[in-house]
């Protein structure tokens, strides 16, 4: 536990070092906001195109914006964890020395999964604080409705099922060439439609509804909504989704549950990549395209 | 001259055919560039549903889905992957060859063509098929015309772009990073530019090629007002093809020649 801790702990400083000392602190300030408040404003912007033509719910301002804010840290974590994989074997080639060190190599790939988490925190976070200042049906939603005990506890349990996703893709990566390194973010799109990031479950087939209830991440960022705004109005398309009827604690436990599972899963696909991946010469084979 | 073309010809096809090869190497991009693109753009489309747009905001989505893929090749297949080159040190050999840079950059589009066009072509049918999207150009050949200048002057900014991923280190990759999102969001990927920026912002817009081109289709699609008039927009694209081509010959001449000076060229692992 020592040396995971050790490891944990030199690999989230080098991870850090590599994500943020490439500009000056201003130019890396910058940088983290600009990419996930541009990412939120094309949806504001679809909803503003929409609302020129029909007449659009105005909480689907609120819902949008700052469930796509929280999404960027599953987005950030997943494609964190990932990219390690790629950048390591193929672009410093450090990949096989960490394999052969003495340095657990799951808390080298989890040390650099939480860089990645602090950058997604801050970037989500600072795009929720600018959309109470830009829009006012985003202010008045989480002024009112933040529930900070709830919000810790998502972001707890949070933070084990995106270690869970992270592993699962930096395991698949592991036995990729480097065109793996997009595969996190198709994964990412796949997760960001079944969650029901940007729109009410109620509006997929049900047979894909099912599929979502499978996700922990759908029940994530159902609880990080409530925490920030509250339930949506009764009677709007929003409170229509399947998850509505969920109290606080069911939708934790749900998403405990799921969570379990996913760690299991994860940890079972981690160990069977590593092995093919040492196998099969993966550890250390550098590609082009 | 004649020479010099079968050059070119040849030093593109020749860069061409590893991604061509790799291919039917590694099946994997199939389904990562087809069912996964897809799904994802799906989510924007049930957003626009759930809001109750009508039935060609759906479309617009599909249509900038299918017109990104290229701005992400031209972002990650040839820009950052000069970067790429270099670490891998084939960077060298390609300036050092008697090859042109630009017959290099060529191939990499060529060669990045097929998956890109696939996935675009998926996007599509997902948008035909699942979505029912009401595709009813004014002219196939308008439309032809307008994927091909838009193609033209794309791929002539990621030339442009190319040459500063010369010079660049580690920040490369930020920068195509950063070069996602503010892009989507001024291009209007999945708005009309016209029912929502400021016609000066707009109109700054259309100075991307992604942002002129989806507008000018948007209009010859869906038959919905353009920022500018069809004509007009077809003319800025042939107009930005020719200048981005002619700057990317510029630009790559004049950094290749700086980075020899500060000995950039050749350094790895920054």
């Amino acid at each position: 536990m020592k040396s995971f801790l050790h490891t944990l702990r030199w690999s989230t400083w080098l991870g850090w070092q590599i994500e943020s000392n490439w500009a000056d602190p201003w130019l890396f300030a910058l940088y983290l906001i600009i990419k996930p408040i541009t990412g939120s404003l094309v949806l504001v912007f679809m909803f503003f195109a929409a609302r020129a033509v029909v007449q659009t719910p105005p909480e689907f301002l609120p819902y949008v914006y700052v469930s796509n804010s929280c999404f960027g840290l599953v987005g950030t974590v997943m494609f964190g964890m990932s990219y390690v994989v790629v950048t390591d074997r193929e672009h410093y080639g450090m990949l096989k020395y960490i394999f052969v060190s003495p340095a657990r190599f799951q808390g080298y790939l989890l040390g650099r999964g939480i860089a990645r988490a602090l950058e997604g925190i801050v970037g989500g976070g600072l795009t929720v604080v600018a959309g109470m200042f830009l829009f006012s049906e985003v202010r008045s939603s989480v002024v009112g409705g933040i529930d900070w005990a709830w919000l810790f506890i998502y972001l707890a349990i949070g933070g084990a099922m995106l270690y869970a996703c992270g592993m699962i893709l930096a395991s698949a990566v592991l036995n990729m060439h480097r065109n793996g390194m997009f595969l996190s973010e198709g994964i990412a799109g796949v997760v960001y439609l079944l969650s029901g990031v940007i729109f009410p479950l109620s509006e997929l087939p049900r047979w894909l509804q099912s599929v979502a209830l499978i996700l922990p991440t759908t029940y994530w960022l159902e609880g990080m909504r409530r925490a920030l705004m509250g339930t949506p109005p009764g009677g709007s398309n929003l409170a229509k989704s399947p998850l509505t009827e969920f109290s606080n604690t069911e939708l934790a436990l749900a998403l405990v549950l799921t969570t379990i599972v996913l760690t299991a899963i994860s940890q079972w696909f981690y160990r069977w990549s590593v092995r093919r991946a040492w196998r099969d010469g993966k550890i250390e084979e550098q590609t082009g395209m | 001259m004649r020479k010099a073309l079968t050059l070119f010809t040849q030093a593109t096809l020749a860069r061409a055919y590893p991604r061509a090869a790799w291919m039917f190497r590694s099946r994997t991009w199939l389904f990562q560039e087809t069912l996964l693109p897809v799904l994802s753009v799906s989510a924007f489309a049930f957003s626009y549903k759930a809001m109750g747009a009508p039935r060609e905001y759906v479309g617009f989505v599909i249509l900038g889905a299918a017109m990104t893929t290229f701005w992400l090749n031209v972002l990650w297949s040839m820009g950052a992957h000069l970067y790429w080159e270099r670490d891998s040190g084939n960077l060298g050999l390609y300036i050092m060859s008697p090859a042109p840079t630009m017959a290099i950059l060529a191939g990499m589009a060529l060669g990045g063509m097929a998956t890109t066009t696939l996935r675009a072509a998926a996007i599509l049918a997902a948008g035909l098929f699942i979505f029912q999207v009401p595709f009813d150009p004014t002219s196939w050949w308008l439309l032809l015309v307008v994927f091909l200048l838009t193609m033209a002057a794309l791929y002539g900014l990621g030339m442009m772009f190319a040459s500063l991923f010369l010079l660049w280190g580690r920040e490369a990759w930020h920068t195509v990073n950063l070069l996602q999102e503010p892009v989507y969001l001024l291009t209007g990927m999945n708005f009309p530019l016209k029912n929502v920026f400021p016609l000066a912002v707009a109109g700054a817009a259309l100075l991307i090629p992604l942002a002129s081109g989806m507008d000018a289709m948007r209009q010859v699609l869906f038959r919905v007002d353009g920022v500018l008039g069809i004509g007009w927009e077809i003319a800025l694209l042939a107009v930005l093809a020719v200048t981005f081509l002619w700057a990317a010959k510029g630009l790559l001449d004049f950094l290749e020649r700086r980075s020899r000076i500060e000995g950039r060229l050749t350094v790895r692992w920054e």
